[in-house]
């Protein structure tokens, strides 16, 4: 479970400070589906950075699973970040020079697991993208589409409870992120607590509940039935 | 919490470095370079103060490596006390050292050169100059003299104050030419008709030949007789100083001391001795060659240095260019340590690759010299094993800083750098 209460984040441009999240308190239970939306610049990614622990925040507290995260240390916050959640980018960013097994592999070897388990569990979560025969391909060699299906691959090898994705369809085009929230949609099916950015209103409609920010704050939080 | 690594993390880990550093081909070559020259320089140093040490001591052992000699410290004239001239060393003195039997020594001469004048030799219509010193039996064995032609002296030569001498080539040159043997002829020293006996091989006449008991004077241009029959041609009765050779090289101070000790008694302490051992200058030259080792060392840890700095740039401009992908790493649970851990082994494997080489290069580089200069040099083992640490720790101390630096970002501020 997912509990901010009272968020604040700025950054400083030069002199001034430019307040990016004002006040968010926001819950999201385990097995929801959520769908961030709000003009370029409301705060979005840096909201969604929060969530998945990417980002520190300035002031308010974020419980993760009853966990404060504000005051987690390096190693804690690494094992959150490689067993809780799974991320996916919008620029998909996977390692160019190593082939689409090592790369979904990645979140195994930071967890510590041995070699073959990992290979065994990496070819497994491809063949669950439909990608199982593209394993020795490397990035390079793959389509836009094919290239997030290995990055959310590589987010759900660690069979994480939260999936965390940024615009997952932004570097897509419509079929090709169709596939891709297809496949959201089942991994909602099985569960798993979903949390994406995106602008664009088709997309966010596989969602159940949809947050609307403008400038940095939280203008609706719309629950479909 | 504690994060584990993963069974075969440093393997996986080392197989992307190989990964990454083949992405950055040319920058990967540049300061692999870097290192090897450095390790090269190192190695080289090694060898070549290796070498030196070798040369030292064959040049050394040619003048005798356990000959030590004594003599009359002539700076004891005391004024205030009864002037006592002469060198201080008599026939009986020689005699009783002999007689004594000292457990140090093994082998003992007289030397009796007078005044230290040239002498003037001739041979029919040929005339030459000598350095004429009077020796006993020893005294060939004793400075490592080998003969080219003829023979030593013997005890009876020298007791029976036989007519004979042992030239020095130079000597032999100019009264017979070089390749005449000349042992069996009668030359004039002085006023004197002796029979040559032997001819000296040649020594070498470089700075280090000139040093030691030889005193400066040229090796080859020797004119050796039995020192009884130098003593009856001058009138001079005293022995200039005496030569000996210790049983082994850490036994040389001792054969001194016994000596002295048994000059000192035989004349109520009225003289004060001094005394020179090859072991003495084997020291002074080590020292120097210490010294010159140690300066080529630290201008070989410069070029190191350079090397190390070359690292050090490469890996940060390797983590300004990967700081998306850090931060992706982090992301998908790497901590800390185990980013620090994939920098630090990237430049440990640069600079490892480059001590290789360098290894490799100064071997090489060793055994050319070697090879063109006919001077037995070989790599000093130590050396490699010191390069080889200096190279892996050049790595990890210039790796370190931009590694801790990637180690350190934030998931997020690695993403939104471009
Ligand atoms: N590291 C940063 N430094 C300064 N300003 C930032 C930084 N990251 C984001 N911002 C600013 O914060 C605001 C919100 O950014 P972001 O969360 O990325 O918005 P969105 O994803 O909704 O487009 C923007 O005005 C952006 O310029
Ligand atoms: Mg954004």
């Amino acid at each position: 479970m997912i509990r901010l209460s009272n968020i604040c984040k700025s950054y400083r441009l030069g002199e001034v400070l430019l307040p990016v999240l004002k006040d968010i308190s926001l819950t999201i239970g385990a097995g929801e589906f959520v769908a961030i939306m709000g003009p370029s610049g409301s705060g979005k990614s840096t909201l969604l950075n929060i969530i998945g622990c990417l980002d520190s925040v300035e002031s308010g507290s974020y419980h993760l699973n009853g966990i404060p995260i504000d005051g987690a240390g390096d190693e804690e916050l690494a094992l959150i970040r490689g067993d809780k959640i799974g991320f996916i980018f919008q620029l998909f960013n996977l390692i160019p020079r190593i082939n689409a097994e090592r790369n979904v592999e990645l979140p195994l070897l930071y967890a510590g697991i041995a070699r073959h388990e990992r290979k065994r569990l990496a070819l497994a979560a491809l063949e669950s993208v439909g990608l199982g025969d593209r394993a020795l391909h490397s990035p390079m060699q793959l389509s836009g589409g094919q290239q997030q299906r290995v990055a959310i691959a590589r987010a759900l090898v660690n069979r994480p409870d939260i999936i965390i994705a940024d615009e997952p369809t932004g570097s897509l085009d419509s079929l090709a992120g169709r596939e891709i929230m297809e496949i959201f949609a089942k991994l909602h099916a099985e569960g798993k607590t979903i949390v994406i950015v995106t602008h664009e209103e088709d997309i966010a409609a596989f969602a159940r509940r949809v947050i609307r920010l403008r400038d940095g704050r939280i203008e609706r939080d719309d629950i479909r039935p | 919490m504690k994060k584990k690594l993963s069974p075969g993390f440093l393997l996986d880990i080392f197989f992307e470095s190989l990964l990454a550093l083949r992405d950055n081909r040319l920058r990967t070559i540049l300061s692999i370079l870097g290192i090897t020259v450095g390790i090269a320089a190192v190695m080289t140093v090694g060898t070549v103060s290796k070498g030196g040490h070798f040369i030292i001591f064959s040049e050394l052992e040619t003048f005798g490596l356990k000959s030590v000699w004594v003599y009359r410290d002539q700076a004891d004239k005391d004024p205030h006390r009864a002037v006592r001239a002469g060198t201080g060393i008599e026939n009986a003195d020689y005699a009783a050292i002999r007689a004594a039997g000292c457990p140090a020594l093994r082998l003992l001469s007289p030397v009796v050169y007078g005044r230290r004048d040239k002498m003037l030799v001739r041979y029919g219509n040929k005339y030459g100059n000598g350095q004429i010193n009077g020796v006993g039996a020893d005294y060939l064995e004793i400075n490592n003299d080998t003969l080219m032609y003829g023979r030593s002296f013997r005890e009876e030569d020298i007791s029976r104050n036989r007519q004979v001498a042992i030239i020095g080539t130079d000597v032999q040159r100019d009264l017979f030419g070089p390749l005449s043997n000349p042992v069996g002829r009668d030359i004039r020293i002085g006023e004197r008709k002796f029979t040559v006996i032997g001819v000296l091989a040649a020594k070498s006449r470089d700075f280090l030949a000139s040093i030691g008991s030889s005193g400066g004077q040229d090796a080859n241009n020797r004119l050796l007789v039995p020192y009884t029959v130098f003593q009856q041609m001058t009138g001079f009765k005293d022995i200039n100083f005496l030569q000996a050779e210790a049983i082994s090289l850490p036994d040389a101070d001792t054969a001194v001391s016994q000596i002295i000790r048994i000059l000192k008694r035989h004349h109520s302490d009225r003289f004060t001795y001094k005394s020179g051992t090859m072991a003495q200058y084997i020291r002074t030259t080590e020292n120097i060659l210490k010294w010159v080792t140690f300066i080529g060392v630290v201008a070989a840890s410069v070029s190191l240095f350079v090397g190390g700095m070359g690292i050090m740039n490469i890996m940060s401009t390797s983590v300004l260019e990967r700081t998306r992908e850090i931060g992706l790493r982090k992301a998908l649970g790497a901590s800390r340590k185990e980013i620090l851990i994939q920098f630090l082994l990237e430049a440990i494997l640069i600079s490892f690759i480059g001590g290789i080489l360098g290894l490799i290069l100064g071997i090489l580089a060793g055994y050319s010299l070697a090879f063109f200069s006919h001077i037995p040099l070989e790599p000093s083992w130590p050396m490699v094993l010191v390069s080889m640490a200096v190279s892996i720790g050049v790595g990890l101390l210039s790796g370190y800083y931009p590694a801790h630096h990637a180690a350190g970002l934030k998931p997020v501020e690695a993403f939104r750098f471009e």
